[in-house]
Formats: structure tokens, C-alpha cells, sequence
């Protein structure tokens, strides 16, 4: 599914973010990046969301080279990834329910449909009853677990959070890797990056620990 | 449907979130197409004066006292056979005379008071409209009419006619300048507008690209909004211009009236939907040039 060989990324003045990084994620994977700050965790994320192109290297999802996409094909691309950020990412203007919902909005999908597959997930993540309230007046939990409903609304076949937990208690955290866990039971390829290892260690998956672009551990 | 429904409502929603800036790129828009609506109207109706002035110009062919059936009739036929003429009439000396007394009441008295009618008889003959103004025929025709005998003069004033037309060009091409700098300006405040609404909208942009949005869906407000702002500065434009030529149409009547024969006209139904057309396209290409800009 997932398939990195020989994955560099330079930044500027010759930084490398990754280097020489092979890495291969099955189809419905649970996998942890991990490192300190700056092992590259996040740039591997942004490749595969295709925010950027490797330098060197490449960086295969289902098949397909992700730095030979043209700009329409990126779009189609990214429908099939769900991500999740530290810092939410919620549009502070809009209610939960116009947060989720903006995601089937924008990609098109029936009003019908929308309203139906918004209020599903919503409800999975145990929210129904904060449809109308604004990111602001959420938890740190709550807006997290919203930014989690948005990623799964349209069914994607992979999801990606970067430091999904960095914001939160070790409970909290806990409560929404076992979202990720049930994400991932239905088939849905999880990549986490994350450099809490006490969480890693009570979740229990496979942890892949970078250090300055490389990878140093796979357990 | 779905992605027109879309743009549309939040297209709206960013007007009136910003809702100052969209007062100003309407406003503007409004005065560019106020502009090139009041050159259009000018223009309409300069163009009726010309042509009703035009149809009065006439060319007279006086005649001298002497002249002879025979004479008359070859200045008659030479006008006919020149194929310049859409009517002649021959005014004798006594319908002359009468005419000055009718037209100049006060100064029939002094007329009645000479020996003899002073008046000449006269051929009067009005020019085709397609012909006033090619030069070389109609004075090729007046010299030729001056050299017959039994005619003592030949008039045609055309050289004011030539002047006048000369003006409405002149309106036309100022017009045209003016509008293409004003329209130039309008669609560039539309653009400043909706970049900044792109700004403000930016969080919310960069979540469309992130879950792969169409590019329809990221740029499609942006160019409804352009166009909705340019939409409403042309109705804005047409209704201050329905205004205006109401007031001018009132207070002005007596002055207008007569001159154009009727009515001052105001914009043709195609020419005011063209210019909330043009109003719209002026807004899109402002919308456009910010939204292909986000990707």
C-alpha cells in the first residue's frame, strides 16, 4: 500500500529532513512513526500527503509515485487520505456539524447523503450531542475527536495524524488512539506519528523510530 | 447543481462577510458602466439629432427671374439623373414670399412694402442619407448646377453636418477611452476584494485542498463572487442611469423635445442587459485572476 524506497528530503542549506528512508506500510497497517523533534516523522507525513516532493528516492501509495502527479490527480489522491492534526485544524466559524459536513460538501456529495454520513460519524465518535456547538466551546478531547469524525467522513483508505494526542492528557490520548485502533479494525490504514512512547507502548503496534531522517528502530 | 448551490451561497456568505470592501468594488464597477451606459444614451441620441438634422439639410438651387420652363426643366432632370436626390421640389417666387411672411411675421411688413418680390423661386432638394456626406458627389452636382443657366446660386451647407459627425465620433472614441480605463480599474477592485476574501478565507481553503477538493470547488466562489459584485454594480449603474434620464427627460423637455423630434431615448432592453452582462464579465475577470491563483 504504502511503499517509501530510498526517501530523501533536503531542505534548504542542505538539511536533510529524511534520508535514504525504505519503509513499507501493508494495506490496514497500525503503524507509529516516533522520534524526538526533528527526526522527520512530520516531512514523511507531509510526502505522503503530498504537501511535498521528495528530493530523492520516491514514495509509492497504491501503486502509484506520488511525485509524478499532476495537480488535478493530487486532489483525486488526497479524497482516499484522512488526516488529523495537533492542532485540529477546525474552522473556528463553523459548528461541529458544518465542520464535518464540509468535507462531503466540498467533494461534492448529495445534501441527503452529507447530512446522513455527517451525523454517522458524529455520532461514533460520541459527539451527537455537540452538533451545534462552536470549536471554541469544545474540549480539547472533544474538538480532536470532531477533527477525527472530518478524516473518516468520506471513508478514506488511509489515515495520517501528526501528534493527534500532542495537545492532550494520557486519558484523553488513550481515548483517541482506541478511535484509531477501531478506525484501523475496519480495514483503514492508520499512520500515526507521535513521540509519546508511553502511548505507543500501551496501544501496542508496530512503532518505526526515526532519527534525523533515518530510521534508527522498528519493534 | 449541487456545485452551484455551493458557490453561490458561499459566494454570498463572503460578500457579506465583507460586506465594506464589496460596497466599494460595486460602487466602482457601478461608475465604470454608469459611464459607458450615459455614452451609450449620449450616443443614441446625438445619433438622432444628426439624422434629423440630416434629413433637413437641404440643398436649394435659386433661380433667376428669367429662367424658362425649358431651363427649369434641365436643372430638374440634371437633379434627377444625378441619383443623389431622395426628393426635389421647385418653391416659386410667390410660395417664397409666403413662406418668409408665415416664418417672420414681424418682418413681413417691411416685404409688403417693396415694388417688387424680392424672392427668388427656388429648386429644393434633399439628399439621400447615404450620400450627405460623400464629398465629391453632391459638390460635383452643386458646381454643375451653379454653371447651368437660369440657376443664380447653388447653397448646401455641409460642412456643419461633416463637423457634427465629427463630434459624435469624437464622443464615441473619448467615450471608449474613458470606459475601457474605468472598467480596467473596476475589475482590479474586484480583485483586491476577493483576494481578501481569499485571506479570510484561507483556513478554510487550505482544508479543501488538504481532504482534494475539486479545483472547481476551491476557485468556483471566488469567480461568484466577482461576478455577483459586478452583477449588482451594473444594476446599480442602469438604475442611477434611469434616474438621471428621468431628471434630464423632466427638466430639460422643452429643450430636448424639439430638437430630437420627440423624446430624449433612453437604453435599448439588449443594450441594458448588455451592460449588466458587461458588468458581470468585468467581475469575473476579477474573481478569475485571484482564483487562478489558489491551488
Amino acid at each position: 500500500m504504502i511503499e517509501a524506497q530510498h526517501l530523501s528530503k533536503i531542505y534548504s542549506r542542505g538539511v536533510y529532513a529524511l534520508r535514504d528512508l525504505s519503509l513499507r506500510i501493508d494495506k490496514g497497517d497500525f503503524v507509529f512513526l516516533t522520534g524526538s523533534s526533528g527526526a522527520g516523522k512530520s516531512t514523511f507525513l507531509r510526502l505522503l500527503l503530498r504537501q511535498d516532493v521528495p528530493t530523492d528516492g520516491q514514495l509509492m501509495v497504491g501503486g502509484r509515485n506520488l511525485a509524478h502527479l499532476t495537480a488535478a490527480q493530487v486532489q483525486s489522491y488526497r479524497r482516499s487520505v484522512g488526516f488529523v492534526f495537533q492542532d485540529f485544524k477546525l474552522l473556528p466559524t463553523k459548528t461541529v456539524l458544518e465542520n464535518v459536513a464540509f468535507v462531503p460538501r466540498v467533494l461534492g456529495m448529495a445534501a441527503t447523503q452529507q447530512q446522513r454520513r455527517t451525523f454517522q460519524v458524529l455520532k461514533w465518535v460520541g459527539l451527537q450531542h455537540r452538533v451545534s456547538a462552536y470549536p471554541e466551546e469544545l474540549s480539547g478531547g472533544e474538538q480532536q475527536r470532531v477533527a477525527i469524525a472530518r478524516a473518516i467522513v468520506n471513508d478514506p483508505v488511509i489515515i495520517l495524524a501528526d501528534e493527534p494526542t500532542g495537545n492532550l492528557d494520557p486519558d484523553l490520548s488513550l481515548e483517541i488512539m482506541n478511535l484509531f485502533r477501531e478506525i484501523n479494525a475496519r480495514g483503514t490504514t492508520v499512520v500515526v506519528a507521535t513521540h509519546d512512547r508511553e502511548l505507543i507502548r500501551r496501544v501496542g503496534r508496530r512503532a518505526v523510530t526515526l532519527d534525523h531522517g533515518q530510521i534508527v528502530e522498528v519493534t | 447543481m449541487h456545485a452551484l448551490r455551493y458557490f453561490f451561497t458561499t459566494a454570498a456568505a463572503s460578500l457579506w462577510r465583507g460586506r465594506r470592501g464589496a460596497a466599494l468594488a460595486i460602487l466602482t464597477i457601478a461608475a465604470g458602466l454608469f459611464v459607458l451606459g450615459f455614452f451609450l444614451v449620449l450616443n443614441v441620441n446625438l445619433q438622432r439629432l444628426v439624422s434629423r438634422w440630416g434629413e433637413s439639410a437641404e440643398m436649394s438651387v435659386y433661380l433667376t427671374d428669367a429662367a424658362t420652363p425649358a431651363e427649369l426643366k434641365d436643372i430638374d432632370d440634371m437633379v434627377a439623373a444625378s441619383g443623389l436626390a431622395a426628393e426635389r421640389r421647385y418653391t416659386s417666387k410667390q410660395q417664397a414670399s409666403d413662406r418668409f411672411r408665415a416664418d417672420f411675421p414681424d418682418l413681413a411688413g417691411a416685404a409688403a412694402g417693396l415694388d417688387s418680390n424680392p424672392f427668388p423661386a427656388s429648386f429644393e432638394i434633399r439628399l439621400k442619407p447615404e450620400v450627405r456626406e460623400v464629398t465629391g458627389a453632391v459638390d460635383g452636382l452643386a458646381a454643375a448646377l451653379r454653371a447651368m443657366s437660369g440657376a443664380a446660386d447653388v447653397r448646401y451647407d455641409r460642412e456643419w453636418l461633416v463637423r457634427l459627425n465629427a463630434v459624435v465620433r469624437g464622443v464615441r472614441i473619448a467615450g471608449g477611452v474613458i470606459v475601457s480605463l474605468l472598467a480596467i480599474a473596476a475589475a482590479m477592485t474586484v480583485a483586491n476584494v476577493v483576494r481578501l476574501a481569499a485571506t479570510s478565507r484561507r483556513a478554510e481553503i487550505e482544508i479543501m485542498q488538504l481532504v482534494g477538493a475539486p479545483f472547481i470547488y476551491v476557485r468556483g466562489p471566488f469567480v461568484v463572487e466577482g461576478i455577483l459584485q459586478g452583477g449588482i454594480g451594473a444594476v446599480v449603474a442602469l438604475a442611477a442611469l434611469g434616474l438621471a434620464h428621468s431628471f434630464v427627460r423632466m427638466r430639460f423637455a422643452n429643450e430636448i423635445s424639439p430638437a430630437l423630434g420627440g423624446a430624449l431615448t433612453f437604453l435599448s432592453p439588449p443594450s441594458a442587459a448588455l451592460l449588466i452582462a458587461g458588468g458581470m464579465f468585468l467581475g469575473c475577470v476579477g474573481g478569475y485572476a485571484v482564483a487562478r491563483r489558489v491551488r
